[in-house]
């Protein structure tokens, strides 16, 4: 068929294939340039994942997908700092007006949920709240160990006293509900 | 070394230590891994709940607070329409904020990370004060509630006062 069309031959294609790759080459080129040119910006992650974008924007459905994709285009894509960001109250900077959002394809982006529905742990099922945290000891001991004041609250510097702590009020807890339980059922026996 | 998870559990944690809200008592099980708590909620007075004590594990994502922890019951069933036969806990606080298979949750009561471990705490409170029927997690659960409440509420009271060991 170039027989019977001159006009398109050989090197005619030949040429607009070289001057269309200059094109190409010149508008990659240009694209490079201006990103060095406007700072880091441009330089990491400069395509913004639209599954960040979306999962940013459905916490904080007030702000603009706009101000969102500068900010994790800037931060490299990171949601986590975003939000940070977000809920520190310093809020998001408003993107100059050349800033151009390139949405990358969507990907599986947004991390999964581990879907902890299958944990093994949990100790012994149908154990009640006396044996599971070994609290038979102070039940016979019929309220006189448990101190009246009940520390309703508590925090300390210290990692072992406040596990203490916590551990103490779970306790209480517990063993109030148990009394009062005893002297429901005595009472309606 | 630690993350914004971490600081954020631990923030939770000391709030939730110094200024708790009523009837709720909640930490992590050891220190060295805050993304797995535990928790004591009381029962709801006035309700066939009421004088009971809870006990609850939650297990935390490794990208909260933009993904909601999961909560399950330990240690005893707890006879409810919300709550699947596991222990596991199903309210629309606990959805993450994108998926909702059901349609019928708005926006604002599913997960963000505005909300916090004490918030679903109290939620889990006032969902056993009153389960949602439109989405049951324990099928018969729900049908007893529906159908012969006052079956359903005995069976609660049992299993409160087997949960105390009495």
């Amino acid at each position: 068929m170039p027989d019977e069309e001159p006009s398109l031959n050989i090197s005619s294609l030949l040429t607009l294939a070289v001057v269309s790759f200059f094109v190409i080459r010149w508008f990659l080129k240009r694209d490079g340039d201006a990103g060095e040119g406007s700072g880091r910006s441009r330089e990491r992650g400069n395509v913004v994942n639209p599954a960040q974008v979306e999962q940013i924007s459905q916490m904080f459905p007030q702000l603009s997908t706009r101000d969102i994709m500068w900010d994790l285009q800037r931060n490299g894509g990171n949601v986590a700092a975003t939000t940070e960001r977000i809920l520190t109250g310093r809020g998001l900077e408003t993107p100059p007006p050349s800033f151009q959002p390139q949405v990358a394809m969507p990907q599986a982006g947004a991390p999964t949920v581990p879907t902890a529905a299958t944990s093994a742990a949990s100790k012994l099922e149908g154990q009640d709240l006396i044996s599971r945290y070994n609290l038979s000891a102070k039940v016979a001991g019929d309220g006189t160990e448990t101190s009246q004041s009940s520390s309703q609250s508590g925090w300390s510097q210290n990692k072992e006293e406040r596990q203490r702590l916590l551990q103490k009020r779970r306790d209480d807890m517990i063993l109030a509900a148990r009394k009062r339980m005893e002297q429901q059922v005595k009472a309606s026996a | 070394m630690s993350t914004v998870a971490q600081k954020r559990l631990f923030h939770e944690y000391k709030n939730l230590s110094t200024n708790p809200p009523d009837g709720i008592t909640a930490g992590p099980v050891t220190e060295d891994d805050m993304f797995h708590w535990e928790a004591l909620i009381e029962g709801p007075q006035g309700t066939p709940f009421e004088g009971g004590v809870f006990a609850a594990e939650l297990k935390f994502p490794k990208d909260y607070p933009l993904s909601p922890p999961t909560m399950k019951f330990v240690g005893g069933g707890v006879w409810h329409p919300n709550v699947y036969p596991n222990g596991t806990v199903c309210i629309s606080i606990l959805h993450p904020p994108g998926d909702d298979p059901n349609h019928y949750e708005h926006a604002s009561e599913r997960w963000s990370p505005i909300q916090s471990v004490e918030k679903i705490l109290i939620s889990v409170m006032s969902m056993l004060a009153e389960p949602n029927d439109e989405s049951p997690a324990n099928v018969e659960a729900a049908k007893m509630w529906r159908e012969r409440r006052s079956d359903y509420e005995r069976k609660v009271r049992d299993e409160v006062r087997k949960g105390l060991g009495l």
